[in-house]
């Protein structure tokens, strides 16, 4: 197994500062929706990880708690993470992007 | 080269990739985007081998979204890392042999202005500091010289990343690397002020630490390229492996890094400024408005 980002919902949908989109090194990895956060009663969207292209790098959870300063990044094992978001389950929008949530780990 | 190319065929659409079709539909052709769209566009840079955590990756990536047109912009490279990625986007990249990447991207540029005329087709060459800085040197300086309309991006690691950790130019006096183990005798180049002599119209250093500034000096880079002349970027982008930079460090080393010795520059020649005031409705250039007179106390 092995490490990939994870973004609480909880703390940012709350602060929305959107830059650990800007500083991961891996593209179409770190995402953006507006409706994920917002459905929860949260006042903003959410940022949240495209776990298949995330290499662990950790550099967005550098950029989380000490740029933004919100802490709002953990690295953990894949395997324990009930739901993730995977590139076939990405919608691309207008402005924004949706994702389905599913088991990241296949069988 | 045109919005054309990244369409779907008649008929097509259902047997493309997702991410092939997303890019189609929601990625950065014909649009204009910016470093604070992020997470919300397909981009076109797609999943490559680069090492986890790399400064240059996230370069790279700025880069692809900072072009002012992509469906417009061929990216030329040679040996060294960036070329992984950079040959991972959906824009035309042309692969040199080492070295020559600035002689391939003179006659590119030369060919599209006879092909395309005035309709702008910009060419950015990205490579790295061994590439640029010393087998690419003569090539680089003499592409300068000619005043040779593209853009030059150096990828400074400060070191032969690929290839186990030999000193480059660009490494600094001092530097202990796995093939240098006595450090660097000489001081690293000062390609930025060969830039100047040479005549370029533009030149900037910058760390990807500041994806803003990122974004503004390769736009202004790409612009100025298209009519002016030559233009050159040097960037920042650490090699995790070879400096033992942990990766959830990075941010922090290229942050320290600025700080000591790769300070924000940009030179900017007159002509330059004048063209992108004028053809761009740049603000930064114009000159600054007098401040009011200080009140003269009255006599009393």
């Amino acid at each position: 197994m092995y490490l990939v980002a994870d973004i609480s919902v909880e703390i940012c949908a709350s602060k929305s500062c959107k830059l650990c989109t800007q500083y991961c090194p891996e593209a179409n990895t770190i995402l953006y929706s507006e409706e994920m956060g917002r459905d929860q009663g949260f006042k903003y969207g959410t940022a949240y990880v495209a776990v298949d292209r995330c290499k662990g790098c950790a550099q967005c959870v550098w950029v989380c708690d000490n740029m933004a300063k919100n802490n709002a990044i953990k690295m953990i094992m894949i395997d324990q993470l009930p739901k993730a978001a995977l590139t076939d389950n990405i919608t691309y929008g207008e402005k924004s992007t949706t994702a389905v949530l599913a088991s990241p780990v296949v069988g | 080269m045109s919005l054309d190319y990244v369409k779907f065929s008649n008929g097509f659409e259902k047997f493309m990739p997702k991410e092939y079709r997303d890019m189609v539909e929601h990625g950065p052709f014909g649009k204009k985007v910016s470093v604070s769209q992020m997470g919300s566009f397909k981009e076109i840079l797609e999943e490559h081998p680069m090492c986890a955590g790399c400064a240059m990756t996230l370069f790279i990536r700025l880069a692809m979204i900072a072009f002012p047109n992509p469906e417009d912009t061929i990216t030329v490279g040679t040996a060294g890392c960036g070329r992984l990625a950079i040959s991972q986007a959906a824009i035309p990249f042309v692969y040199g042999n080492y070295g020559d990447q600035n002689g391939v991207a003179s006659g590119l540029s030369r060919g599209l202005r006879l092909r395309f005329g005035d309709k702008p087709k910009d060419v950015v060459v990205m490579a790295g500091d061994g590439g640029t800085a010393d087998i690419g040197f003569q090539q680089v300086l003499h592409s300068w010289f000619r005043k040779e309309r593209f853009t030059t991006i150096m990828l400074d690691n400060e070191v032969y990343g690929n290839t186990g950790g030999q000193e480059s130019g660009m490494t600094n006096r001092g530097a202990v690397l796995k093939m240098a183990p006595l450090g660097k005798k000489f001081e690293k180049m000062d390609m930025l002020q060969m830039a100047k002599v040479a005549g370029c119209a533009y030149v900037a250093t910058v760390v990807p630490n500041n994806p803003r500034r990122v974004e503004s000096v390769i736009k202004k880079a790409v612009l100025i390229a298209r009519e002016v002349g030559s233009t050159y970027i040097q960037a920042y982008t650490s090699c995790n492996i070879e400096y033992a930079i942990p990766t959830d460090k990075v941010m922090e080393d290229a942050k320290t890094v600025e700080n000591d010795r790769y300070q924000f520059s940009e030179y900017v020649s007159e002509e330059a400024k004048q063209y992108l005031t004028e053809r761009y409705g740049y603000k930064e250039f114009l000159p600054k408005p007098a401040a009011p007179a200080a009140a003269i106390p009255s006599k009393a």
